[in-house]
């Protein structure tokens, strides 16, 4: 017997892993109905569960998905999506172009309640259709044959590929979702089209996916079994990592970075996020109002010591509003702390020794935002000005901030590789998003104009043209990118770093 | 004593109600709200969806929409898991609390009665002093301490045990350890006074003289007096262990019930957090009716005012 224990605890140990991937995610998905989610810990799993018309490459780059290829008419406004003729959903059927008109229209359709609608928005009358002013079938998707689909926008939109590879552009199965209801997204109910289907789901426990035989690169796929466990305290995340409970964990402690690197480095993978951090003014709020506030305030910061002395985890730099990885776009220059002239500017506001500049500087309950903004408050000091910090939860900060319920705030912005995604959030007529209600008419008009343009080259001068209006304001002071912090097992092969941080299971490999 | 068990069963349903209408409005008062995210909801999407949880509707109607479900067995949708309605979320949680909870009440209680029994049997020796001071030290440090420092010993170092999950046996001995802890301590605190209290008691110094042996004194003469105070200690305990697991279960993240409680409120999921509050007030008004009535068993001149007071 004694012999034989160990005996098994190899055997268990050999094969138990062999065939399948232990995924510590960030937290408990709250669904995995594509148009109900909401989350990027789920956008992970739903990546993995379904195909959308553009997918991402192990790399992050736009490949195709379930189109094979597509067209874009003249004028910007006409999508043309040939799909994949072997396409299968994972009970067999075929993924027709009719599936995706079906999912297109759930989404939209109010009832659906989708809180992301809104990503589908560039599509002929989906936001109408969205508020509830128009039919369901106004909606600007077409399928001319079973494996064409043709998709009519509202205006020019030349990052629609990009758009495409969110979940709320995944088709669902509408054969399941007649015969199950509501009920369709239970294992063994749900019927995908991506490289997995859902096989188990424990709240709480795990998620459990398992190869679909019908998938058409399965021979490529293989991994047979992948299980994402939620775990949302990182260090216990870590900690089950180091127990060898699992074998990727999506997240760890800043602090533990420095010791990991000494000790583990050949599964440490820390880079940074599509992302840009900021810090936002309500520009409704006396003295924020006056830019020269605002400017002195930017003036005093050391973007620099914030990423190199405070968070030291590589987070890049961002001068402009724009994330400093998004591609083909000319980025803002450097821009170098000049306490002299800060002084000066909050004088010449009215602020001196005797009546210094007091103001309450809002952020997200956490070590390491905590950190980052005592930094900010020590560097506004030495201009002179007074910082109370206040913390909240994030789901309390972004309400209030949705509420212009504060002074000065930290806010961010992650997704796309597109300025647009970026720039949008100081656009008048953008809601609540924007956050310090800054109201530029330069800057809405260079935008509107970018976005009826189809050339892609004028567009970005355009958008340039307002990131410089907005930066030459004030309205926001961009930080840094925030980093990517994962733990990968060295004997999976095939995680190759991405400013997006997706990694579809179905290009990961065991040695 | 039916008519003493009845009162308290009504007692009971008054104090679930108002638990119920006092989560209800709190949480309802909390600021945020369960759709608020990183993202932002453009007017019409969040009124789409306010109006599918009914959250358009006065906050009375709403309250009094919740107290009809409740009564139905309904505790709703969760506003967060859309996959799942709250009754199956507690029904998968539930379990793991109670084990856990139901796990560390009969060890502490074990290895307390047992410590605090050998203290007082060994009074004003080394032995009792150092496990006196031992029991001390317990209560100081709480599951939140104890637990990352088992993981980091247990786990991560040694490899005995897993670091997280609930996959087997295995997995539910550590979280037991961190979460006996505190009250291994408190029961050796309270049998070793019992048992000083009991042994000087005249009954016990009769049976002394009387010759009796030391295992048959202690057992059938020290230990069912010493043993009152935990009792009534028992049922609280029970209550706490069952009911104030949630951190253990973060620590070693066990898809308890606990968790949905600490998520839902950090969500602000309504009705996830009204039906944790729901379980866990059931939970502690039944184990206190149950202590009351073993108490009364137990106990002569408790049965008698049991008798008296529901006449």
């Amino acid at each position: 017997m004694r012999v034989f224990l160990p005996l098994f605890a190899l055997w268990y140990c050999v094969n138990g892993l062999a065939d399948i991937i232990r995924i510590g995610n960030t937290g408990e998905p709250a669904t995995l109905d594509p148009h109900r989610y909401n989350l990027r810990l789920e956008e992970t799993i739903l990546n993995d569960l379904y195909l959308g018309l553009t997918t991402m490459d192990a790399a992050g780059n736009i490949v195709p998905g379930a189109a094979l290829s597509w067209e874009v008419s003249s004028d910007g406004l006409t999508w043309t999506f040939d799909l994949r003729p072997n396409a299968r959903w994972s009970d067999g059927e075929p993924v027709t172009a009719s599936d995706f008109v079906y999912s297109y229209r759930r989404l939209v359709n109010p009832e659906t309640a989708s809180s992301l609608a809104f990503f589908m928005y560039p599509i002929k009358n989906a936001e109408a259709i969205n508020s509830g002013t128009a039919a369901l079938n106004s909606l600007g998707v077409s399928a001319p044959t079973t494996h064409r689909l043709r998709i009519q926008l509202e205006k020019p939109f030349p990052f629609f590929a990009e758009r495409l590879l969110y979940p709320t552009a995944y088709p669902v199965p509408p054969h399941a979702i007649a015969t199950h209801g509501d009920d369709w997204v239970k294992p063994g109910n749900m019927v995908t089209n991506g490289a997995f289907v859902l096989a188990d789901w424990r709240p709480q426990g795990f998620v459990e996916l398992v190869k679909n035989q019908y998938f058409h690169d399965a021979s490529n796929v293989t991994l047979p079994k992948v299980r994402y466990i939620p775990i949302q305290n990182a260090t216990t995340a870590l900690n089950r990592y180091r127990a060898g409970e699992l074998d990727v964990i999506l997240d760890f402690p800043p602090g533990e970075l420095r010791w990991l690197r000494q000790h583990m480095a050949d599964h440490v993978r820390v880079s940074p996020l599509l992302s840009v951090m900021y810090l936002v003014f309500n520009v409704t709020e006396p003295p924020f109002d006056d830019p020269r506030v605002r400017k002195a305030l930017a003036l005093a910061i050391d973007r620099r010591i914030l990423t190199e002395k405070v968070l030291k985890s590589g987070e890049l730099v961002s001068y402009g509003l724009v994330p400093s990885m998004v591609a083909n776009y000319p980025h803002a220059t450097t821009q170098l702390p000049d306490i002299a002239l800060a002084r000066d500017l909050l004088t010449a506001a009215g602020f001196t020794q005797n009546n210094p500049l007091k103001l309450t500087l809002r952020y997200i309950s956490g070590d390491e935002n905590k950190r980052v903004q005592i930094a900010i408050a020590s560097m506004w000091r030495s201009v002179g000005v007074q910082t109370s910090l206040h913390h909240t939860e994030l789901s309390v900060h972004f309400a209030d901030l949705r509420q212009a319920n504060f002074q000065v705030a930290q806010a961010g912005w992650f997704g796309e590789n597109n300025p647009e995604h970026y720039l949008e959030l100081l656009m008048s007529d953008i809601g609540d998003v924007n956050y310090g209600r800054y109201v530029s008419p330069k800057y809405d008009r260079l935008i509107r104009q970018a976005k009826r343009t189809a050339d892609l080259e004028t567009r970005i001068t355009l958008l340039k043209g307002a990131e410089i209006e907005g930066l030459r304001d004030f309205a926001v002071i961009p930080l840094y990118s925030v980093m990517i912090r994962s733990l990968v097992d060295p004997r999976i092969l095939g995680w190759r770093t991405n400013p997006r941080n997706v990694h579809g299971v179905r290009y990961l490999h065991r040695k | 004593m039916a008519r003493f068990i009845f009162r308290r069963l009504v007692l009971a349903v008054v104090t679930l109600w108002l638990v119920i209408s006092a989560a209800f409005f709190l949480i309802r008062a909390a600021p945020g709200g369960p759709f608020d995210g990183e993202r932002r909801l453009p007017p019409a999407i969040e009124k789409n969806l306010l109006a599918s949880y009914h959250l358009d509707e006065p906050l009375l109607a709403q309250y009094w929409r919740y107290l009809r479900m409740v009564t139905r067995g309904d505790l709703g949708p969760s506003f967060k898991q859309k996959d799942f309605t709250v009754n199956e979320l507690i029904a998968a949680g539930l379990p793991i609390s109670l084990g856990i909870g139901i796990a560390a009440f009969l060890f502490a209680l074990l290895v307390g009665t047992s410590i605090g029994t050998f203290a007082a049997l060994q009074h004003n020796t080394f032995q009792d002093r150092f496990l006196s001071g031992l029991a001390t030290l317990g209560l100081a440090f709480p599951p939140l301490i104890v637990g990352p420092v088992l993981v980091l010993v247990f786990a991560v170092g040694l490899a005995w045990f897993p670091a997280g999950g609930h996959a087997s046996v295995k997995h539910y001995v550590l979280p037991t350890i961190a979460l006996s802890l505190p009250y291994i301590a408190a029961f050796a605190r309270l049998s070793r006074v019992g048992c000083l209290e009991a042994l000087d008691l005249p009954h016990v110094t009769t049976a002394r003289s009387k010759g009796l042996s030391r295992r048959r004194l202690v057992f059938h003469h020290v230990l069912p007096s010493a043993f009152v105070p935990v009792l009534s200690y028992s049922g609280p305990a029970a209550a706490a262990l069952l009911a104030g697991s949630m951190v253990v279960e973060e620590v070693f993240s066990l898809p308890g019930l606990g968790r949905y409680f600490v998520q839902g409120a950090i969500n602000r999921d309504y009705t996830l957090v009204m039906g944790t509050v729901l379980v866990y007030a059931v939970l502690v008004l039944a184990l206190n009716l149950l202590v009351d009535f073993l108490y009364g068993q137990l106990d002569p001149r408790v049965r008698s005012e049991m008798v008296a007071s529901s006449d």
